[in-house]
């Protein structure tokens, strides 16, 4: 096991998770069953974290979540004066794609921004159905740490899309962390309060349709 | 207390306006935003506002301009300015005009929340320090006196106090005039976890309907002639507070309906608002008045009497506690002695004989009043029964002929009003009651100062 991590769900070098919690019902994660979730890689990224990524959210979750073959990098969305990508863009690219889960994410190595923040790690719209987060500004020598950042990102974002918003609880995944440091700190896990609301809205979304 | 907070963005890049909101709902604030000044100024009519984040430059009317409209409105509301183009001049101007901050686009993530972080925690503070204030005024006013106290029955009052302070349940006080209901009210909020919040206090009694009506829920503006700018009601002033209702005998059954209707849904309106404003506080009302005739006779409703009578706290007059009269006229003469710069020692035996002998109509006020009379006119160092002979406790008028108690009282009144020169606040003191009261008593004879 990693020691830097302080992940909830502790993660492997490998990228396996060690502990897992399913805040979806077992038999709605299970093998072969429709995906809740698809995940886009895009552009030159570490397709290691993609599968922690998809592995986390699934443990977490209990999200079924199908990893698509990586897509070419998102340049509709680049911005030549900020020289950044807009992550706005990149979502609405996402809500355009036909069929497939119910929940998309994006996951680009880019630098993303919104028209009011110089960067982002990740954006979201809140009850919405598309996110798209960035590995770049997460990234640590340690590729522990990095993958722990990332599935925090990731699973922050999905709140954000199951309609939580920020949690004013700081051991809670929900809480908004601004800087790389405040986001170490945080465990990968929600508080009790949010655990439950997220618990809520996937059963009222998943429960029934599959 | 994010989501009670209001927020709105002014700007006229509508992607401007939509990231913004998308961050602060995220963050669990109420949002709004305007495209223009002009826009803005509309909502600001209709709606209030805790934050306002401005765009500087803007076509038509600019975030400077709009941002002293905002100060002439609703000069709470904090302001932060917002520009694409950082000028020191403009960040200086916009300074002087009372913005409280100034940002530069796009801001750094950790900028923003730790500017929102800073602006709640300022406006808490401003909250805060002039309920302090008030407080600290209302005790030099006043002094902490129902807490001097020897007696058995008052003991059990504050230890009732002390029970129920940390609840949220609804209180009521009663009392005769003089008891110091508001005294103990204000003890439940000291000791209440809603210490740091207000303490609202409005006196039902010297109030009309209509201006009662204006003054609990607030207005908007041109709600009713002479309703020139929004006003915020005692209710929303008393969020996260106390809001104590004095003389809630002297109250309207239409008010009463009014005021059950907030304590039932948490929810009101201000006169001629339509949006729905909340506020959470504890209730606490008094009165001089035995409710349950007024019950029987349909002048107060069942049901807020039940709503506000939660917990009843009764105090009992002075006349039945007479343990308290020497170390509450104590209390009074080390006061006034500090007060008057006089060299006064204490009472005699006689004069705290003539003290505990008299009936006290008018209760803790009265004493203090006589007190106060009895250390101007003393002529040792000791307060003798001669510098309270006034009270004149064993020799009642002989006679007022066929005068009903109505007549006397008024009569009486209007003698004392006519010796202080029609000033209220002075016959108020003299007659040992409180102003509120003497209003009523003038309003229910038709007197006038």
């Amino acid at each position: 096991m990693n020691e830097n991590s302080n992940f909830g769900l502790s993660i492997s070098e490998s990228g396996r998770p060690e502990r897992e919690i399913n805040l979806l019902k077992a038999e709605n994660a299970s093998e072969g069953a429709r995906a809740h979730l698809d995940l886009f890689p895009m552009g030159r990224i570490d397709m290691t974290a993609v599968s922690v990524i998809a592995a986390n959210v699934q443990a977490i979750l209990g999200l079924n979540t199908e990893v698509h073959p990586p897509q070419p990098e998102p340049d509709y969305a680049f911005q030549v004066r900020r020289e950044q990508y807009e992550a706005g863009k990149i979502i609405r690219s996402l809500e355009e794609i036909e069929g497939g889960a119910y929940f998309k994410l994006a996951v680009v190595g880019v630098d993303i921004y919104t028209p009011i923040l110089t960067f982002v790690f990740g954006e979201s719209q809140l009850g919405g159905k598309a996110a798209v987060i960035s590995l770049l500004r997460s990234q640590s020598k340690n590729r522990g740490k990095s993958y722990d950042r990332a599935v925090k990102i990731a699973v922050h974002e999905i709140g954000h899309l199951l309609g939580l918003t920020h949690c004013r609880t700081v051991d809670c995944l929900m809480a908004f962390s601004n800087n790389l440091e405040k986001m170490d700190e945080l465990p990968s896990r929600f508080c009790q309060a949010c655990e439950y609301e997220v618990g809520r809205r996937l059963r009222s979304l998943f429960s029934e349709k599959d | 207390m994010k989501s009670a907070t209001h927020i709105l963005v002014v700007d006229d890049e509508e992607t401007i306006c939509e990231a913004l909101m998308a961050w602060f709902i995220k963050d669990g604030y109420r949002v709004e935003t305007a495209l223009s000044g002009p826009q803005a100024l509309g909502l600001l009519e209709k709606k209030n506002f805790d934050i306002c984040l401005v765009d500087v430059k803007m076509p038509g009317m600019d975030g400077i301009e709009l941002l002293s409209r905002i100060k002439e409105k609703q000069p709470e509301a904090a302001v932060i300015m917002m520009t694409a183009h950082g000028s020191i001049q403009t960040a200086v101007e916009a300074m002087k005009r009372g913005a409280g901050d100034y940002l530069c686009k796009p801001f750094d993530p950790d900028t923003l929340s730790l500017l929102m972080e800073r602006v709640m925690i300022h406006k808490g503070l401003e909250k805060e320090n002039l309920a302090l204030k008030e407080r600290l005024q209302e005790q030099q006013e006043e002094g902490p006196d129902v807490l001097i106290v020897q007696s058995e029955a008052m003991r059990k009052v504050f230890s009732l106090v002390e029970e129920v302070a940390s609840s949220s349940t609804p209180i009521l006080i009663t009392g005769e005039t003089g008891v110091g209901k508001d005294l103990v009210a204000r003890a439940i909020h000291s000791k209440s976890p809603r210490a740091f919040g207000p303490f609202v206090a409005v006196n039902c009694g010297a109030l009309t309907e209509s201006l009662l009506e204006s003054e609990l829920f607030g207005h908007e503006r041109g709600a009713f002639t002479g309703a020139v700018k929004t006003r915020r009601g005692r209710l929303e002033m008393a969020d996260n507070g106390t809001l104590f209702l004095d003389e809630i005998g002297e109250i309207s059954p239409k008010m009463q309906v009014g005021l059950l209707r907030v304590l039932e849904e948490k929810r009101f309106l201000r006169v001629g608002g339509s949006s729905p404003l909340s506020s959470d506080f504890r209730l606490i009302t008094a009165t001089h008045r035995d409710l349950l005739p007024l019950l029987k006779e349909h002048q107060f409703r069942e049901d807020f009497y039940y709503r506000i009578n939660v917990i009843s706290i009764p105090i009992p007059p002075l006349r039945e506690r007479p343990e308290d009269i020497p170390v509450l006229a104590d209390h009074f003469l080390k006061r006034f002695v500090e007060e008057t710069g006089r060299h006064l020692e204490g009472f005699s035996r006689k004069a705290l004989e003539h003290l505990m002998s008299y009936s006290w109509p008018g209760n803790v006020r009265e004493l203090k009043n006589v007190i106060e009379r009895a250390v101007v006119i003393a002529r040792g160092r000791i307060i003798g029964a001669e510098e309270l002979r006034f009270l004149d406790p064993g020799k009642p008028p002989s006679s007022f002929g066929s005068l009903t108690l109505e007549d006397l009282e008024r009569t009486h009144i209007q003698a004392v009003l006519a010796s202080c020169d029609g000033k209220v606040s002075a016959a108020a003191k003299k007659l040992g009651i409180d102003r509120s009261t003497l209003a009523r008593k003038m309003k229910r004879y038709r007197l006038e100062s």
